[in-house]
């Protein structure tokens, strides 16, 4: 087909659309619905019997608000990025966060093993079945929120939209589960997060390219 | 032409917000910018005339973005059908708070760069001839001419002596008959005869007609 002919086509029955939604209210309406999904889960689940005085402790205060704020971030970042006029940088938001975050756990974990010695390290589906159980949906959800994105950055948008579904999800998962260990937390929250971003970028481009179809 | 004129040849939303009287940029490139971001505000309302202005005007644009990235003349055309057809499908991510550049430039390149990787991931191996260097593309010819020539030298060498003679000086150095015959010692006739049979023998051990070869022989 020749170019001038497929103008006239494009041209020939524009409707009028609706404009996307600015990404920070979209962020934070997915936030919300996160929250309230999550919040679901939390009391179907019931809360953790140590949590008055877990959120007691600094480092668990810390801990969850890093986590809370990379899943802000990278809810932040993906709407944005999915917008063509917005810079690559956005995909850098969560890192600062992130970072911190998953150093905190880590700093926990080397706490930990000058004061008791190795952790009695063990195997805690649970906790990978509660942030993927909820962080796969999560995730389909903001892809569904992002969809104009599969022919800009497809890329950048899935693993974003993983890492804050996971990131929200590993936060209510805190008060749910106990974990003895600074490293049980990491290796199954960390591992979580991971395993969930890991899926959203496999099939996250195809899932997005499905849903702007 | 002026800010005013260009912004008069077509529909505009009643409000700028990033345009003012006081900071009117006099880069024309931003302001056939800002013209077609309000163009494209309109289509996002359904103005189909404005819409079909938009597309035909960054069309050239849209090509010179193609251009940075792809070589092939049809291939930048698909490329630029592919952004379109994008825009068509992107229209309603368009802000008209913002600069409408960065947003049409992202959508040309991201559909050039997603040509070049699918192509790239297809194509494989592939080369185009033409876009290889001459001296790449005429390799397989060139060997092809060594392989004759020395088929030649072979087929030359094996003719007996007076051919061999008759033949290097009446065709390769091009004298005339009577100077190849007083270089040879050959009378004009003998050459005459030599020549002929030798190319007799080139030519069928080549499989080439030769012209009234049969009544020759006779």
């Amino acid at each position: 087909m020749q170019t001038d002919e497929l103008i006239r086509r494009l041209s020939q029955d524009v409707a009028p659309v609706r404009r996307v939604t600015p990404p920070m209210r979209a962020a934070l309406g997915w936030l919300a619905l996160a929250a309230a999904v999550i919040a679901a889960g939390v009391l179907i689940s019931g809360l953790r019997h140590d949590l008055e005085h877990r959120l007691m402790l600094m480092h668990e205060q810390v801990n969850l608000l890093a986590a809370l704020a990379t899943g802000a971030a990278a809810a932040v970042a993906a709407f944005h990025l999915a917008l063509p006029d917005r810079s690559d940088r956005w995909a850098l938001l969560p890192l600062p966060f992130a970072i911190f975050w998953i150093s905190g756990l880590g700093w926990g974990c080397i706490a930990e093993f000058i004061e008791r010695g190795w952790p009695a390290l063990g195997i805690s589906f649970a906790c990978m079945r509660f942030i993927i159980g909820f962080g796969v949906p999560l995730t389909l959800g903001m892809l569904w929120m992002t969809r104009h994105a599969a022919r800009i950055r497809p890329g950048p948008v899935t693993w974003l939209a993983g890492l804050a579904a996971a990131a929200v999800a590993s936060v209510g998962l805190s008060l749910v589960h106990h974990l003895e260990a600074a490293a049980m937390v990491l290796i199954w929250h960390g591992g979580s997060v991971l395993v969930v971003m890991a899926l959203s970028r496999l099939w996250g481009a195809r899932a997005l390219r499905a849903m702007a179809a | 032409m002026s800010c005013a004129a260009l912004l008069q040849a077509g529909p505009l939303p009643a409000s700028r917000p990033h345009m003012t009287e006081s900071a009117r940029p006099a880069d024309p490139r931003l302001v056939q910018e800002m013209r077609w971001g309000g163009l494209l505000a309109a289509a996002q309302g359904g103005d189909a005339r404005a819409y079909d202005t938009l597309l035909r005007e960054v069309t050239p644009r849209l090509r010179l973005l193609a251009r940075a990235r792809i070589r092939d003349a049809a291939e930048v055309e698909d490329a630029v059908q592919d952004a379109l057809m994008t825009i068509h499908a992107l229209r309603h991510t368009y802000d008209p708070e913002r600069p409408f550049g960065p947003w049409m430039t992202t959508i040309a390149t991201r559909r050039a760069i997603d040509r070049l990787r699918r192509r790239g991931r297809g194509a494989g191996r592939e080369s185009n001839l033409d876009d290889l260097p001459e001296s790449a593309a005429s390799v397989p010819a060139v060997a092809e001419e060594r392989i004759a020539a020395r088929d030649l030298r072979e087929a030359v060498a094996e003719l007996p002596e007076s051919q061999r003679t008759a033949l290097r000086l009446a065709k390769l150095e091009d004298l005339s008959l009577a100077e190849a015959s007083a270089r040879s010692g050959l009378s004009i006739g003998a050459l005459k005869v030599a020549t002929h049979r030798a190319m007799r023998s080139l030519r069928r051990r080549f499989g080439v007609a030769g012209k009234g070869e049969d009544l020759a022989d006779r």
